[in-house]
């Protein structure tokens, strides 16, 4: 083996490396229980509890049921915490683990971070499909094309949540805990993305009084989205602003739309936001990568 | 060569060299400049100032070739806990380039080295301190690399932990490998060529372990350790605990989300 052309090599894209860091990722995941059973458990408690506990008293959302309705958001709930997780497992694999013998090798940092942001959103998409599963639970009707689209939506979403999170994990010179994180930076992301109530009106109503579909029509033109029956509640301007502002929204939204074909925001801002978006946000998080490894 | 960042100069004006084949112990108190010394061997960091060659290549402007000479066993394991042996050991041959037809038989006889080939299959997480540092000693090795580089190769080893691991560097010893090995354990660093003593990023002593006993003690019966006393004074370094320190006894633990 000799050194010649490595300099070159050592900013380049080596397949297998790009591969070898995936595959790491992969073993990882599948033998780690705890993260597939917390993909179910919080299925189980969103979707299934939740679900079905709120949806007694709110019938319906543009004639979904509740459980329908927040399923994209539960799927979006997931592929947060495991990119999270990846992104967090950086911190510590830099300090305790197999990353400070990647280091100091002559592979290229950057093929190392694509393979880590690949198996990252491999696992999004993996923990992101456990609540899909639950369709016939909940009495969805959706057609297979419908998911593999939400499966290429959720790899994108999470190449963009791990890119985050990555660039967030960088920037930590230590770690001691995953609560910031979670009450930090997944609760808002998911509470603000629309992902348990309509984005342009909340309603709540024990449906005692029926809408006539006339109304229903006119409310919908006025961008309040009706439920049958009960109160019309406008979200406060600020709270809407912070939903507009959060990329997962967009994403939420897309993947609604594949599932359920119902949306709420412009189709092109969905569009772009979840595919343009992770290119971006993962040549960022390899430099961060990158300057992070280089600090030490 | 000189390293500083911000005020504090870690490694200052230091100049060494280490002939091929040489087994080069580097002794110093906490906080002498051994880290960063080894992280710029090892390329991570720059030097301000000077330069450092291994094998001819500049740890610098030659990053990657510098890299391939180099064999490094960290001071304590970074292995990724979850994976077999032979797992860690495939991604080490991916990373080295250790062609794809080759990387199997490689493995094998690494493991085979390590005395690790019966307990394949089980995650690294199940080994002791001595199994993990043959595992780490043997990857060093897998690529084909001309200088070795230990931090403190047998912290927290048994008795005979040490000694097994110390009698497989003594044949790589003997197979004319270069090694350059920082420790606490002053006994194996009279075992060494030559010894090195770093004090607050200086040099203050070089060469035959013998020799500096001779040069720096007046007793016919004092040791190494008495030489590094002598020289590096008796007072406690005491540091801060590093975020490092910090994150390892959260793990200890056993916090949410540690791995």
């Amino acid at each position: 083996m000799s050194g010649a052309g490595s300099i070159s090599a050592r900013t380049g894209i080596v397949p297998s490396v790009v591969w070898i860091m995936w595959r790491r990722e992969m073993l990882r995941y599948f033998r780690d229980r705890s993260q597939i059973f917390g993909g179910f458990s919080r299925t189980i408690l969103w979707l299934v509890i939740l679900g079905f506990g709120l949806g007694a008293s709110l019938r319906e959302i543009e004639g979904y049921s509740y459980a329908e309705y927040i399923l994209p958001g539960v799927v979006t709930l997931n592929i947060l915490f495991s990119s999270l997780q990846c992104a967090i497992s950086l911190v510590w694999d830099r300090e305790v683990g197999l990353l400070r013998s990647v280091i100091v090798s002559p592979a290229p940092i950057l093929s190392v971070a694509l393979g880590r942001l690949f198996g990252g959103a491999t696992i999004a998409m993996i923990q992101g499909g456990i609540p899909l599963l639950f369709i016939p639970v909940i009495g969805a009707r959706i057609e297979l094309w419908s998911l593999v689209a939400a499966l290429i939506i959720m790899f994108f979403m999470g190449m963009t949540i791990t890119a985050g999170g990555i660039v967030i994990a960088s920037r930590l010179k230590t770690f001691e805990g995953f609560g910031a994180i979670s009450n930090g930076i997944i609760q808002p992301l998911y509470f603000l993305s629309g992902s348990i109530f309509p984005l342009r009106g909340v309603i709540g109503g024990v449906g005692f009084l029926d809408i006539p579909d006339s109304v229903r029509d006119e409310l919908r033109r006025l961008g309040v989205f009706a439920i049958n029956g009960g109160w019309v509640v406008q979200l406060p301007v600020w709270l809407q602003t912070l939903v507009y502002m959060n990329p997962v929204s967009y994403q939420l939204d897309l993947l609604r739309y594949v599932l359920l074909d119902f949306q709420q925001l412009p189709l092109v801002a969905d569009v772009l936001v979840t595919f343009a978006l992770a290119p971006v946000a993962a040549v960022i998080a390899a430099a961060s990568m990158r300057h992070m490894l280089r600090r030490r | 060569m000189t390293y500083r960042y911000g005020d504090f100069t870690a490694v200052d004006d230091l100049s060494l060299d280490i002939p091929e084949g040489e087994f080069f112990a580097l002794l110093g108190p906490n906080g002498a400049g051994k880290t960063t010394l080894l992280n710029i061997l090892m390329t991570l960091t720059a030097p301000t100032s000077g330069s450092i060659s291994i094998m001819g290549y500049d740890v610098v402007r030659e990053v990657a070739a510098v890299r391939r000479e180099l064999g490094i066993v960290f001071q304590d394991p970074a292995l990724d806990d979850r994976l077999t042996a032979a797992e860690n050991l495939e991604i080490h041959a991916v990373l080295y380039g250790i062609p794809r037809n080759e990387r199997q038989t490689e493995i094998r006889r690494t493991l085979a080295w390590a005395s690790l080939d019966n307990v394949d299959g089980r995650p690294v997480k199940t080994f002791s301190g001595g199994m993990k540092r043959r595992l780490e000693l043997g990857r060093a090795l897998m690529h084909g690399p001309r200088v070795l580089l230990f931090d403190e190769p047998t912290l927290g080893l048994d008795p005979q932990g040490r000694r097994h691991l110390w009698d497989r560097i003594a044949t790589l010893r003997e197979k004319g490998m270069t090694v350059l090995m920082t420790t606490h354990n002053l006994s194996e660093a009279e075992a060494c060529d030559r010894v090195g003593i770093i004090d607050r990023g200086r040099l203050v002593a070089i060469g035959k372990p013998t020799a500096l006993i001779a040069e720096h003690s007046a007793s016919e019966t004092a040791s190494l350790e008495d030489v590094f006393i002598a020289l590096t004074g008796r007072q406690l370094f005491d540091e801060n605990a590093s975020a490092r320190d910090r994150m390892v006894s959260f793990a200890k633990q056993g916090g949410e989300h540690t791995r």
